[in-house]
């Protein structure tokens, strides 16, 4: 035996008990991807990678505005990073903060919606073939390291996840890692989509949330593909079937509107509602159908949506000359 | 003095609360009713409070312009501060008014560590636990 023989067994007699014993050290492994080596999600692809989505580098403070630009782009949005660094960097902070992420893609006229903190609603959404936008502490919590990243791809059968960030645009991360650093920050991820569609593991409240938030920059009308794109995954939601109503309204499309209340309160049965319904069907030129709706709003309002009242007083007296 | 004028504050707010509230309520009539408005009131019964009332409304928009002042200090310009800001829910600038200076910034990976900080570091990225160091690699 040669002393180089014997002096790496030696090592390896050393080190292996150490190693053996972080590798057997069930803490060490984050609950998520635990669950995800468990057992393999059904449905779910071994393997994605998303070849198209743009890459910049940042080796500087500005990752927000360069990851932005990233999913905007995947998305069909023109956005550089240097247009998107006045909306969302704060020089004192030297960072940018969540709010202002998803609030500058709706700027651009995307939807912007948060993502449920589940490690497995992210793979779904990378084999659905939408980037997602993570926020990670790359540090510890008394010493955070903030950072954001583009997730563009995993592999279950290798444990990684494929990510760009900062200068590496071809990163591969264990996912224990990604765990780790990503439950810092409370889980928090975004996705980037047209309007006209919905990311494909959506939550209802934060679809909600994505699409009030597009409305409020880009105006009632203009915010219609994605009402209709929301209220057609729910269509038993009152705020999304109100959204698309009063959209339609806005362009003008009022016998559309007049059909989507129609059908929304036979579903729902809500005062507002009714409400809206009377008056578009007033402004329709219908006012005996006008009065009805009116009516229904306000035994409605009486019985069990007193918030209402005011509004639907001031309709029916509107509709009884 | 300090109380006296403490007390105008509040005499004010109630004033304007309440002109704010009748505001809202003319510019309820003869209008549709907003998406917003049916998502404010859904989220405030759902919280089991009360409707969202005038003095909510008023607060909010007082939040807000303590928000564009809160970015302007922080090294926005007027404008942007106030784009910024009007692209924000009720909720987002509550937050932003709250947690400016403790949320969490997105920055990247530049480093200025002290020793102590480095070794630790060091560890808990072989371990897994943190990916500070581009040339480490966890061990499992």
């Amino acid at each position: 035996m040669s002393h180089a023989q014997g002096r790496r067994r030696l090592l390896h007699a050393l080190a292996a008990p150490c190693i053996a014993s972080l590798a057997g050290c069930t803490s060490l492994t984050p609950p998520m991807t635990a669950a995800l080596q468990a057992q393999a999600p059904a449905g779910l692809p071994s393997r994605v990678e998303l070849a198209g989505v743009p890459f910049f580098a940042d080796d500087s403070t500005l990752c927000g505005p360069a990851t932005l630009a990233s999913v905007l782009q995947a998305a069909g949005f023109a956005a550089t990073p240097a247009e998107l660094a006045p909306q969302v960097y704060l020089p004192a902070r030297e960072g940018s903060l969540q709010p202002e992420m998803l609030a500058a893609a709706a700027r651009h006229g995307a939807l912007a919606t948060r993502m449920a903190p589940e490690l497995l609603a992210l793979l779904r959404e990378l084999a659905a073939g939408t980037p997602v936008l993570v926020l990670v502490n790359l540090a510890l919590p008394f010493w955070p390291r903030w950072h954001y990243a583009v997730l563009v791809g995993y592999d279950l059968g290798r444990g990684e996840l494929r990510l760009h960030s900062g200068m590496d645009g071809h990163a591969s991360w264990p996912m224990a890692t990604f765990e780790h650093t990503w439950a810092r920050s409370g889980h928090w991820a975004m996705a980037v989509t047209p309007p006209s569609r919905l990311p494909a593991t959506a939550e209802l409240p934060a679809s909600r949330e994505a699409v009030l938030a597009l409305q409020r920059v880009q105006g009632t009308a203009a915010s219609l593909p994605a009402w209709r794109a929301a209220a057609a995954r729910w269509p038993q939601d009152l705020v999304l079937g109100m959204g698309l109503g009063n959209s339609l309204y806005a362009r003008g499309d009022k016998a559309e509107a007049a059909s989507q209340f129609e059908a929304l309160a036979a579903r729902l049965d809500s005062a507002a509602t009714w409400n809206n319904l009377a008056h578009v069907r007033w402004e329709l030129g219908q006012p005996e159908a006008a009065r009805q709706a009116a009516q229904q709003a306000w035994r409605r309002a009486e019985q069990a949506e007193p918030a209402w009242a005011e509004a639907v007083g001031e309709t029916l007296r509107q509709v009884n000359p | 003095m300090s109380s006296s004028r403490r007390a105008t504050r509040w005499l004010c707010l109630l004033l304007a609360s309440s002109l704010s509230f009748a505001g809202l309520m003319q510019s309820a009539q003869a209008a549709l009713i907003g998406t917003e408005t049916v998502a404010a009131v859904q989220a405030a019964e759902q919280a089991g409070g009360n409707q969202a009332d005038g003095r909510t409304f008023l607060t909010q928009a007082l939040q807000r312009e303590d928000v564009v002042a809160a970015l302007q200090q922080r090294g926005l310009s007027a404008d942007e501060a106030k784009a910024r800001v009007a692209a924000l829910s009720d909720e987002q600038a509550q937050w932003l008014a709250a947690q400016v200076d403790q949320a969490p910034a997105g920055a990247g990976d530049i480093l200025g560590a002290l020793v102590f900080i480095f070794v630790l570091l060091l560890i808990t990225d072989v371990l897994g636990l943190t990916k500070v160091f581009p040339f480490t690699r966890s061990v499992r």
